[in-house]
């Protein structure tokens, strides 16, 4: 039998430390939180290095001017069902090193890189911002918006690889 | 079940160890832990900022735990329980169709698909192997 006293007891040891140990060094978090200070969404409350969040109007003067560089998350059969005028494929489910090292060496001094994906909810431009930000490329912007704002605006998209 | 004890041990070291990473990598980002586990879609906020807080812990303490040798099967239990708890969510996130940073190892995001249910799986047994051995003698008759 698995559920002794014995591993109830150092099971509660466990958690109850961790509980204790999580709540004291996060204590000032814990305070804000209280205070109602994360109620706009933990994403808005904390800044990733590296990360800026652009509107469709900056996106949009970005593709304009030919200073940005499109990259897009989503995989690739829906990039090719349609995308940003001159975007890239870069799936986050398939990023690998060559990929991202690949996307690295493109980019030039003026590019600056804005990563989409579906727009709404979808996670997988910042998680893919992320990645790109830790390989050490500075202001990554991640167009939360993604293709459905981007489509809704009327803005310039092209299908295919 | 393996009574191999180098076998045991290694299984004990390799998911202790990455138990000790993966909760140490959430310890240092507990707001970023908190939104992968809002971006579930599956408890409220206030929820996901509590198990930010203690989740990875509980996960870096047990891992420390079983690799250390102390409540060696407790330890193993507990990552036994938590690995069941991710394999439903992935499958369950999966089967919603949702595009989710899995939240597993912090910033090194990976999206919650099939080779992480392959890992947690293998990860499972592993852990259940420790949890139920009986190292070097016979199983007691049952």
């Amino acid at each position: 039998m698995f559920l002794t006293k014995r591993t109830v007891r150092e099971a509660g040891l466990v958690v109850g430390l961790s509980a204790v140990l999580g709540f004291a060094v996060n204590a000032p978090l814990v305070v804000r939180w209280l205070k109602g200070d994360l109620d706009q969404g933990f994403a808005a409350a904390k800044t990733y290095p590296g990360i800026i969040q652009i509107t469709l109007a900056e996106a949009e003067d970005l593709f304009a001017g030919g200073k940005g560089l499109f990259v897009d998350a989503r995989p690739s059969s829906e990039f090719r069902e349609g995308h940003i005028a001159g975007a890239r494929s870069l799936p986050f489910a398939t990023a690998d090193e060559r990929a991202l090292a690949d996307l690295a060496s493109g980019i030039g001094p003026d590019h600056a890189l804005v990563v989409y994906c579906s727009g709404g909810d979808c996670q997988s431009s910042l998680a893919l911002a992320r990645l790109l930000a830790g390989r050490g490329i500075k202001e990554v912007r991640v167009f939360p918006g993604g293709w459905s704002e981007w489509t809704a605006a009327g803005l310039p998209g092209e299908a295919g690889e | 079940m393996i009574r191999n004890r180098a076998v045991l041990l290694a299984f004990r070291v390799v998911v202790g160890g990455l138990f000790i990473y993966a909760g140490a990598l959430k310890i240092a980002d507990p707001l970023g832990f908190a939104r992968d586990i809002e971006n579930y879609r599956l408890v409220p906020g206030a929820i996901a900022f509590l198990t930010a807080l203690v989740l990875p812990w509980v996960e870096a303490l047990s891992g420390a735990a079983l690799v250390i040798g102390l409540f060696k099967r407790t330890s193993a239990g507990l990552i036994s329980i938590m690995l069941v708890l991710f394999i439903a969510l992935v499958t369950v996130t999966m089967a919603r169709g949702l595009d989710v940073d899995c939240g597993c190892f912090g910033a090194l995001g990976r999206k919650a698909g099939w080779t992480l249910l392959a890992e947690d799986a293998l990860l499972l047994f592993m852990a259940l192997e420790v949890a139920f051995s009986r190292p070097g003698r016979r199983p007691p008759p049952s």
